[in-house]
């Protein structure tokens, strides 16, 4: 059994039913649904979904007042999240959808389209699981080896410049970053709820992170 | 790399699971005996993605599915694309929010592509399968919906452009000639494919045992392998099949499956 309070920000984009049932399988009893600003700064660990369009879940974020405590959360109180696809996304700086969003600047990595050129006639979107090479064997990648697969569906990847703390790589034509963990702030491209056990070895580290 | 999938359809009808022969459908046993005989979510560890079809005929009961859609995302960490008589972005929702990460469309390619640039723009065209029933018809090959009872008069080729044109994240290339006979895949599907389409491509209809799936993932233009049998590949015949795929080195995912028992041990 674990626990901790696990909330999942339900802002209306994509699969949280998922996410659940994946920390309801490794032992996390309190695992709870918040969608109010409030609940965002009384949860131990806090997971930001998502998939969909960056400007959507951007908005989505603003109008509910979720922006701003998302903020709060991970660098005042420094409580541990972690993005998932457009979740991570969203945590970047800039998203180039749409004309262009303004993300919530947890990092200050930008999102952008996987080009032809840089796709290298790979089809789009990228679907399915990929070979994941990850930095080091600790923390949220405790356990998994240097290289393992992961599964991902998106158009949009996150660059990987200027990356710090632990972090993963995976390439689809071009390298993208698949992963990061800088302290309490971490993201994944892919989807650990949907990547066997994998996954759910990621998401156990995350729900044991030291608090 | 990106790895091949191999991918389970579960074919769902008023309640029940089905076998499907050439689209006539036979009851198999509901989500218990399922759960029961085939301990389906374990089954699930061997298989890359799952997807779930409604097939009833006439009326559907549609929350009854959404139940089911949930039922089986319980313990199958894999994506779940669900579908089958979608015709608004409600219905849709409805079922993205059951657990299911994508939904399978195909009647309304023809009936109402206007709902499916609305999914897309909601959700993303990563998270729209287009189903494609084929049927070959003196040389041709013939494009049918709605349960494969109303053909359109458009042949492959000419309907795949179309698809191409709209925001589709995947194809599920389905032979009518083959679906449940387990004679192995339709290959000659896959000709018609025009040069310019970019949409990743599942092949579906005929796979019966190991070696049609090898076969079809030996084949360039296919990402991704599916099978509808249920008496031929349930049981363990879906762990044997991947056993031997990853033994001959196919390009697929790997994962340690024992890793479950490590999880399932802490609950208990």
């Amino acid at each position: 059994m674990i626990a901790r309070k696990v909330s999942i920000v339900d802002y209306g984009m994509g699969n949280i039913w998922s996410i659940v049932s994946a920390l309801k399988y490794l032992g996390v009893v309190d695992v709870r649904l918040i969608s109010n600003p409030d609940d965002i700064m009384q949860s131990d660990f806090l997971i930001l979904p998502g998939v969909g369009s960056f400007r959507k879940g951007m908005e989505s974020l603003i109008n509910s007042g979720i922006d701003k405590a998302i903020i709060d959360f991970s660098t005042k109180k420094k409580g541990n999240i972690l993005g998932i696809c457009l979740g991570m996304h969203l945590m970047g700086s800039y998203g180039a959808e749409d004309g262009g969003t303004k993300g919530l600047g947890l990092l200050p990595n930008k999102v952008e389209l996987f080009t032809p050129e840089n796709l290298n006639g790979n089809k789009l979107p990228h679907v399915g699981f990929n070979s994941t090479y990850i930095s080091e064997d600790s923390g949220i990648f405790n356990n998994l080896d240097s290289e393992s697969d992961f599964y991902y569906t998106h158009s949009y990847r996150m660059l990987a410049d200027d990356i710090q703390g632990r972090y993963a790589i995976c390439k689809y034509g071009i390298e993208f970053l698949a992963a990061f963990e800088m302290d309490n702030i971490c993201g994944t491209q892919f989807h650990p709820e949907k990547s066997q056990t994998n996954g759910l070895i990621l998401l156990n580290n995350f729900v044991n992170k030291v608090i | 790399m990106l790895k091949k999938r191999v991918i389970f359809t579960l074919l769902y009808n008023d309640g029940s699971f089905v076998l499907s022969r050439n689209f006539r459908l036979q009851r198999v046993g509901d989500i218990r005996w399922l759960q029961k005989n085939y301990n389906f979510s374990h089954i699930s560890f061997f298989i890359d993605e799952l997807i779930v079809l409604d097939v009833t005929r006439g009326i559907k009961n549609e929350e009854l599915f959404c139940e089911h859609v949930r039922l089986l995302t319980k313990e199958s960490f894999i994506p779940i694309a669900a579908g089958g008589g979608i015709r608004s972005l409600e219905r849709a929702k409805e079922l993205l929010h059951s657990g299911a990460d994508k939904v399978v469309v195909n009647t309304l390619i023809s009936e109402s592509p206007k709902v499916i640039e609305e999914i897309a723009i909601e959700y993303g065209r990563q998270c729209i399968v287009a189903s494609v029933d084929v049927k070959k018809i003196n040389n041709q090959f013939t494009v049918w919906t709605n349960n494969g009872t109303i053909k359109q008069m458009y042949d492959l080729s000419t309907w795949l452009d179309n698809i191409n044109n709209l925001p589709i994240g995947e194809l599920y290339l389905n032979s009518m000639d083959k679906d449940g006979t387990g004679q192995g895949y339709h290959f000659d599907l896959l000709d018609a494919i025009p040069n310019q389409f970019s949409i990743p491509v599942i092949l579906a209809g005929g796979a019966g045992k190991h070696g049609h799936l090898s076969s079809g993932l030996d084949d360039k233009r296919v990402d991704a392998v599916a099978t509808a049998h249920l008496f031929n590949f349930v049981g363990d015949g879906l762990e044997r099949a991947r056993n031997k795929l990853l033994h001959d080195n196919y390009n697929l995912a790997k994962w340690d499956v024992n890793k479950i028992n490590e999880f399932k041990e802490r609950l208990l």
